[in-house]
């Protein structure tokens, strides 16, 4: 038995995540508390007012669209009114409202505004109780991925949402280094590697220059809405297409239980279909026949040849900016030396053909696509918290994910501290005034890849005034940045001769103010002593009920020889029986409600065997 | 290819709401548009019913829709790509004069916004005669036979538009007297008494839609509703226990069920508890506790 606590990675995806940890050595996905490997992160509250977590949530998305919380990675960290933001309102069915602040994205659901770090919280939290439901001992160290195009404010959001959900987050890394970590890459021979991630909501690619124990990304690429559920689609409309056709024009589409089921059937028989080559789709009573006539039924075998035709563009598209990627970042396919599939969408035979194609080599095989960002996330994980393990050559660095800088004349972003810098890090630059007699200067300082500052992140800005007057370029304007080891950023500008400085200190933000995160851990702590209470409430209901049902086994014969003796209680026995069988299913079931509504009926069962048996003995020959 | 996409997206609805000749030009669209597309063509054959010989060859490639210029690269003045280093003018300053700096190009205009060029292609269904499917599909045979070999009467009715001589369409019934109403709400009360709660709740549903705030009968619908939803939960057992399908799943075909039973025997997979099931069927909790208690009392489902 390993003493030391267990510590997890967290792969947290658009669609879904699934948590690992490291145990004798091993790197392994742990299941969730459905024997599930992978838990949709889907966060919804039903009609009658029940939270739902993960595939529950799932099974009601179409039902409850409105109340349920889907694809909320598009939104972590991200600020109201911002492009993806704006996208994302488009095509999502919930409810999208700006942060007091009018600043970041909240969701509305069932009444109440959640920031988007308390919903990526509850599905965090949900991986961190199927991991201590696996240990059988609390959990609290994890190591959790994030995208690698992700900025500063979305790896603080990610953070906050696992600080939120009661984990200590040791690191946030790039879900390409973890897949590559998680292939053991980066131990001696350098080389290209090339992560293909194609999972339910978006495709992403990247380009990792990887050797001696550093994990580059050096570019990315992708489409945020190409994944699973554009295939899943094209299943669902040519299933109802045909049965459109068959059954004078139903939409089945237009029927929300209908397309839950139909939704579910559709990805159902699209895995199927990758590891056999016809499947069958069969939903009985899908909807109502119409005027009173019976419900229709659903039957149709779909083949893999035809799940390939109806998606084939969408295969196309993958490649098409894959290539676009290679050629950006000016790698040459040939040039790339391992091809890591990630993504449950890369079990498609069609894909896999279509990247080895592309890439004129087999793609990686041996580590699940669908797992291999959780292992890699462990297998950090286990780096961090057991050094002596011999694991620290597998140690990351923490870096900057995303070049920093400021904006210059013309609108250009310049950089002053490059991507993957390890922190802590200083760096200085010398700037000039641009006119004769200028007395102030604006620093904003930005964050992110483009070349121009609006296509990049903007942190915070400050103004140098007071700057005494000269001729254009003749006063030099130092501009520092620091980056402590917390990652806080800290910018001054200094007028060299006058020593004039002006500095602005920039921490990422989530969007939630402290009182916000405050009010939110209370509430944590409230809905824990909530649960606490409940398990204490079934543990004192199970004794009373354990020792009755001990006690009414224990009268069981003599109520029998009671019962041959006479024709009376026989009808109240077999009642009695009822009884204690809705007891043992409580039991079984840890239901605490379901133990107190049968109390009063288990102790009558046991005044009533008690009375039998009595009267058994009371009769008995002498 | 998103206005492919749209067009094979807008044939599918057009062809489900039985625009068949809308359908058919969407998807001829998408071939003029994508010569060989096999989703276009894959459902052309089905519309046409499976004859290949009625998809049209696929066009001339048209050429494609003008490139956005703004896409092009603009070429920075003076040839320089580093961007300046320089410090920005506050805004009221006087105008700016980008400087020429030794190791990199001055101050460069940002690109002007690309111009979007937006397919068209709604126009183009303007370039087709008009055609008789356009109303909707195309009539079934007028005489149908039921499977049994007669003559399938109200299949005829239905789609021969022959109408009977009595409107086929009730007349609204007059809205029933106060005193009626008083008189089921009487025998409501009664019902409820007498522990036929769905009789009672029968009643009550009737009068509410004749008088909606009739007060007595809402109290009444609470308690049956409260009631009924007890006795039928009182039949599923502990709501955490987890009900499973008792019969094999090719028997359910042959089952008497509506579309939500259907739906919510589709979600008893062997791990949700009936507590969760009333979460995911979306329906009022009174009908999921009839139904399911339905399924249990039909030895369909069992715990």
């Amino acid at each position: 038995m390993n003493d030391l606590e267990p510590a997890i990675g967290i792969d947290l995806g658009t669609t879904n995540s699934a948590v690992a940890t490291v145990r004798d050595g091993v790197p392994r996905i742990i299941p969730n508390r459905s024997g599930q490997p992978l838990t949709p992160s889907i966060v919804a509250i039903a009609k009658n007012g029940k939270k739902l977590v993960g595939a529950l949530a799932k099974r009601q998305a179409i039902t409850n669209a409105e109340n349920t919380v889907f694809a909320a990675k598009r939104l972590i960290g991200r600020r109201w009114g911002s492009k993806e933001v704006e996208d994302a309102r488009k095509v999502l069915p919930y409810t999208l409202v700006p942060g007091p602040d009018g600043n970041d994205v909240r969701v509305e659901l069932a009444s109440r505004v959640y920031a988007i770090p308390e919903l990526a919280a509850i599905v965090l939290a949900e991986l961190k109780a199927d991991a201590e439901a696996w240990f059988g001992r609390p959990v609290t160290k994890a190591v959790i991925t994030v995208p690698a195009y992700f900025n500063d404010g979305q790896r603080h959001a990610t953070k906050d949402a696992g600080r939120i959900a009661g984990l200590e987050v040791l690191r946030i890394i790039n879900e390409p280094t973890s897949a590559a970590l998680a292939y053991g890459f980066g131990k001696q021979v350098e080389r290209k590697v090339v992560v293909f991630d194609l999972g339910g909501g978006t495709f992403d690619i990247s380009i990792l220059d990887i050797g001696k124990s550093v994990y580059d990304v050096v570019a990315v690429g992708g489409d945020t809405y190409l994944g699973g559920e554009d295939f899943d689609r094209r299943v669902i409309d040519w299933l109802t297409f045909h049965f459109a056709k068959e059954n004078g024009g139903v939409d089945l589409r237009e029927d929300k239980m209908a397309l839950q089921r139909l939704k579910d059937a559709a990805e159902k028989a699209k895995i199927e279909l990758s590891a056999a080559t016809t499947a069958a789709v069969h939903l009985p009573f899908l909807v109502g026949g119409g005027d009173g006539r019976a419900a229709l039924h659903l039957d149709r075998q779909l083949g893999r040849e035809k799940l390939e035709e109806l998606t084939k563009d969408l295969v196309d598209r993958c490649i098409a900016v894959t290539e676009k990627t290679l050629k950006d970042a000016g790698v040459r396919p040939s040039q790339v030396g391992e091809v890591i599939l990630v993504g449950g969408m890369t079990r498609m035979p069609r894909v896999q053909k279509a990247v080895k194609e592309f890439f004129g080599r087999e793609p990686c095989r041996g580590v699940h696509p669908e797992e291999v960002v959780a292992l890699g996330a462990a297998i950090q994980a286990h780096a961090l918290t057991a050094p002596q393990s011999g694991a620290s050559e597998v140690l990351l660095l923490d870096v900057t994910p995303q070049n920093l800088g400021i904006m210059v004349v013309g609108g250009y972003f310049q950089t002053i501290i490059p991507r993957n810098t390890t922190v802590p890090t200083s760096e200085t630059h010398l700037f000039t005034t641009v006119q004769d007699n200028q007395t102030s200067v604006r620093i904003a300082v930005l964050q992110g890849e483009g070349d121009r500052a609006v296509d990049n992140e903007l942190l915070g800005e400050f103004v140098l005034d007071g700057i005494r007057p000269a001729r254009r370029g003749e006063v030099e304007i130092e501009v520092t940045f620091d980056i402590s080891a917390d990652g806080i950023v800290g910018v001054s500008a200094k007028d060299v001769v006058t020593g004039l400085q002006q500095s602005i200190t920039v921490t990422a933000t989530s969007g939630l103010t402290e009182e916000e995160m405050k009010r939110i851990l209370d509430e944590r702590v409230d809905e824990l002593l909530e649960k606490k209470q409940t398990t204490h409430d079934f543990d004192l209901r199970k004794e009373r009920a354990v020792a009755a049902l001990a006690e009414i086994e224990g009268l069981r014969a003599a109520v029998q020889d009671a019962l041959e003796r006479t024709r009376f209680g026989k009808d109240a026995v077999q009642k009695a029986e009822t009884v204690l069988s809705r007891v043992r299913q409580a039991l079984d079931a840890r239901d605490a409600s379901g133990l107190a509504s049968e109390e009063e009926s288990l102790e009558r069962t046991l005044q009533l065997f008690k009375g039998l048996a009595g009267a058994g003995r009371g009769s008995g020959p002498r | 290819m998103a206005d492919v996409a749209d067009l094979i997206d807008q044939g599918i609805k057009a062809y489900v709401a039985g625009r068949v000749g809308e359908a058919l030009r969407n998807f001829q669209c998408v071939l003029e548009l994508d010569p060989g597309n096999p989703r276009a063509r894959s459902y052309l054959l089905l519309i046409h019913g499976g004859a290949a010989g009625l998809v049209p060859e696929p066009a001339p490639a048209r050429p494609p829709p003008s490139a956005p210029t703004a896409a092009a690269p603009v070429p920075l003045p003076g040839g320089g790509v580093v961007p300046v280093a320089g410090a920005v003018p506050l805004p009221g300053s006087s105008r700016p004069t980008p400087r020429p700096v030794a190791s990199g190009s001055p101050a460069v205009p940002l690109p002007a916004p690309g111009v979007a060029t937006e397919h068209t292609a709604a126009t183009q269904f303007d370039q087709f005669a008009p055609s008789p499917w356009d109303e909707g599909p195309a009539a079934a045979a007028t005489f149908v036979l039921d499977p049994d070999g007669g003559l399938d009467l109200q299949a005829v009715a239905d789609k021969s538009d022959l109408r009977p001589l009595v409107p086929d369409v009730p007349v609204p019934a007059a809205q029933p007297a106060r005193k009626e109403v008083d008189v089921w709400m009487q025998a409501a009360k009664e019902l409820f008494a007498l522990g036929d709660f769905t009789g009672s709740l029968e009643l009550i549903e009737k009068i509410l839609q004749v008088d909606p705030d009739h007060g007595s009968a809402r109290d009444y619908l609470r308690q049956n509703e409260a009631t009924l939803i007890a006795m039928y939960e009182s039949k599923l057992g502990p709501l955490a226990g987890i009900p499973r399908l008792a019969i094999k799943p090719e028997e359910v075909m042959w089952l008497n069920l509506d579309h939500r039973a259907g739906f919510l025997l589709a979600q008893i997979d062997g791990t949700v508890d009936y507590e969760a099931l009333f979460a995911l069927s979306g329906l009022p909790r009174l009908d999921t506790a009839r139904i399911l208690a339905n399924l249990i009392a039909d030895g369909v489902v069992t715990t």
